[in-house]
C-alpha cells in the first residue's frame, strides 16, 4: 500500500501524459492515414476505386466540361469527400495505377464546417450519379 | 425498519455509469431484491444496413463501427465467417498478425475495465495511472494499423498492412515495460485494502449460477467456469503461441479483477511469442466467389464469446447478418448478481462487469 502511495505522490511532479494539441503537433507514425490524393492525368477511369470505397466517398459524376483526357470517354469528373472517407485505402489497393493516380498523403483534412456544405452538396452529387 | 419497497433507477444517464443502460432496482431498505433492465438506447440498425446498403466485402468495415473497444474482434469474426463461405486460404502470417491485434486489443480493453473498477472504489489516482499505462498499447496499435481506435486493419483475405521491423522492436520494448507494471498492479489489487477487502464477496456469482444464467468471458471464468473460445476452436493459432486459460473461484469483483490481470499477462506472453516468430508469407490472398450458404462463427472478445451468423445466396448482398454480443448474452447473469446486494455497491458491481452497450444495442 505504501509503494502505491509513494507512486501516486511522485506522479504529481511528472510531466502530463496528454499532448497540448494544437500548440504541440501530434506525432505522426510511419503508417499515418491521411487524405487520399488523386492525379487526374494518370487516371484511366476504370472506376474501380469508386466500387471499392466502403462509405462511398469517391464518386465519378457526369459533367459537361470534363478535363481533356483520352481515357475519359463518358465525360466523368472525380469527386472526393474527405469528411466521409474512413482512410482505409481500399481504393488504393483496387487502383491498377496505385502510387500514380491515387496515393495516401500524410495531410489531415480541414475541419468540415457548415460553409463547406459537406452533406447537402454531396447528396446532390450522389443523386446525379444515380441519375435521379 | 419498514418493509416498504422503493424503486430506484440506475441509468440511462447516471453519474457513475458511462454506458446508456437502465437498471431499475426494487430495494427493500438498502438491499436490492429485484432488477429490471433495458439496453436498447443506442440502436443504430447496423444488422439491417449490412444486408441492404453494403456489399459483403465492405461489411468488415461496417461492423467494426459496432464497438469502439473491440472493433478488431468484430471485423475479424465477420471476416472469418465470410471467408468460410468463399474459396481461398488465409496465409499463416496474416493469421498471426490478426491474433496480435486481437490480443493487444484485449490488453487495453481489460486495462480500461480495471481503471473503472478502481475509480468506483474511490481510487482516482490509480484510475489515472492505469489509463496512462494503457496509452503505449494504443500507440502500438496505431503504429501497426495507422489508426488509434477504428483500425480498419482486417479485410477478407488477410490484413491490410504489413508490420515493419522497427514496430516489432517497439512492441517488444513496450510489452516488457507493461509486464512490470501489471505485476505491480496484481500486487496492488491483492494487497491494497481499498481494492481487495472492499471487493471480496461483493457481487458474487456461484459456479452453478454462472452455468445456469449463461455467464460469459471473465465473469464466467472468475466463477470457475472453464469457458473460453480461444481454447475451444482451432481457427486461429492460439495453441502455438502459449495460450493458457485463466480461471479463478469466488466469482466476486475481486476474482474478476484477478482474472483480467492474469489474462493481460497471458496476452503479453502471446504477443511476445507472435512478434518473435512471425512466419514469412503474403499478408493478403485473393478469395474467389460470393458467399453462399450459412456460417456461424465464434471468437473470444475481451468481454466473452462473440458470435456472427452470416447467410448468403451467391449475391453481393447478404441475406442475413446476426451479431450476438457478449454483454447481451450476459444480461441474465448481471441481473442475478445484483439480487441480494446492497444498493450502494451497484455502481462498483456494474463497472466490474465491463458492460459494452454500444455492442449490445448496435
Amino acid at each position: 500500500m505504501s509503494s502505491q502511495f509513494i507512486k501516486a505522490f511522485t506522479n504529481l511532479f511528472k510531466k502530463p501524459q496528454t499532448t497540448t494539441y494544437p500548440q504541440d503537433a501530434i506525432e505522426r507514425t510511419e503508417n499515418y492515414r491521411g487524405l487520399i490524393e488523386y492525379t487526374e492525368n494518370e487516371c484511366i477511369y476504370c472506376l474501380k476505386c469508386e466500387k471499392a470505397c466502403p462509405p462511398g466517398a469517391i464518386l465519378f459524376v457526369p459533367c459537361e466540361d470534363p478535363v481533356p483526357n483520352d481515357k475519359n470517354k463518358k465525360s466523368l469528373k472525380y469527386e472526393y469527400n474527405p469528411w466521409l472517407c474512413i482512410y482505409c485505402t481500399e481504393c488504393i489497393r483496387a487502383c491498377p495505377k496505385a502510387e500514380l493516380a491515387l496515393t495516401q498523403s500524410d495531410k489531415k483534412p480541414q475541419i468540415g464546417v457548415k460553409g463547406d456544405r459537406v452533406n447537402s452538396e454531396w447528396t446532390i452529387l450522389e443523386q446525379l450519379k444515380k441519375g435521379v | 425498519m419498514s418493509k416498504k419497497i422503493v424503486q430506484i433507477p440506475l441509468g440511462s444517464q447516471h453519474i457513475s455509469l458511462l454506458e446508456p443502460v437502465k437498471f431499475k432496482f426494487s430495494c427493500e431498505n438498502e438491499k436490492i431484491i429485484d432488477v429490471d433492465s433495458d439496453v436498447g438506447f443506442v440502436h443504430r440498425g447496423i444488422e439491417r444496413a449490412c444486408t441492404t446498403k453494403f456489399k459483403y466485402d465492405k461489411i468488415a468495415y461496417v461492423v467494426a463501427r459496432v464497438c469502439g473497444l473491440c472493433a478488431i474482434t468484430h471485423s475479424l469474426t465477420y471476416t472469418m465467417s465470410a471467408e468460410s463461405l468463399l474459396e481461398g486460404e488465409v496465409s499463416m502470417k496474416a493469421k498471426y498478425l490478426r491474433v496480435l491485434m486481437v490480443e493487444l486489443d484485449r490488453i487495453h480493453s481489460h486495462m480500461l475495465c480495471l481503471s473503472h473498477v478502481s475509480e468506483n472504489a474511490g481510487y482516482e489516482a490509480l484510475f489515472m495511472q492505469i489509463m496512462g499505462d494503457r496509452e503505449p498499447i494504443m500507440n502500438l496499435q496505431e503504429k501497426i494499423s495507422g489508426n488509434r481506435v477504428q483500425f480498419d486493419y482486417i479485410d477478407i483475405g488477410g490484413v491490410n498492412r504489413d508490420i515493419s521491423l522497427s514496430v516489432e522492436d517497439d512492441i517488444k520494448v513496450s510489452l516488457k515495460e507493461l509486464r512490470g507494471k501489471i505485476e505491480d498492479l496484481i500486487n496492488e489489487f491483492e494487497n491494497n485494502y481499498t481494492l481487495s477487502l472492499r471487493f471480496k464477496g461483493i457481487g458474487a456469482l456461484s459456479l452453478k449460477e454462472a452455468q445456469e444464467f449463461n455467464a460469459l468471458g471473465p465473469i464466467a471464468r472468475a466463477a470457475g467456469l472453464v469457458t473460453d473460445v480461444r481454447s475451444e476452436s482451432n481457427d486461429l493459432p492460439y495453441s502455438e503461441i502459449g495460450f493458457k486459460i485463466v480461471t479463478s473461484s469466488g466469482g466476486d469483483i475481486y476474482a474478476r479483477n484477478m482474472v483480467r490481470l492474469h489474462e493481460i499477462l497471458n496476452s503479453i506472453t502471446m504477443c511476445e511469442n507472435i512478434v518473435s516468430g512471425i512466419p514469412e508469407g503474403e499478408i493478403k490472398t485473393k478469395f474467389k466467389g460470393k458467399p453462399n450458404g450459412e456460417a456461424l462463427f465464434r471468437l473470444e472478445a475481451p468481454r466473452g464469446e462473440l458470435m456472427y451468423y452470416v447467410k448468403g445466396s451467391s449475391k453481393p448482398m447478404l441475406d442475413r447478418l446476426r451479431i450476438k454480443t457478449p454483454t447481451f448474452a450476459s444480461i441474465p447473469a448481471f441481473v442475478e448478481i445484483f439480487k441480494g446486494q446492497e444498493y450502494a455497491n451497484a455502481p462498483a458491481i456494474l463497472a466490474s462487469f465491463d458492460p459494452c452497450m454500444s455492442c449490445t444495442a448496435k
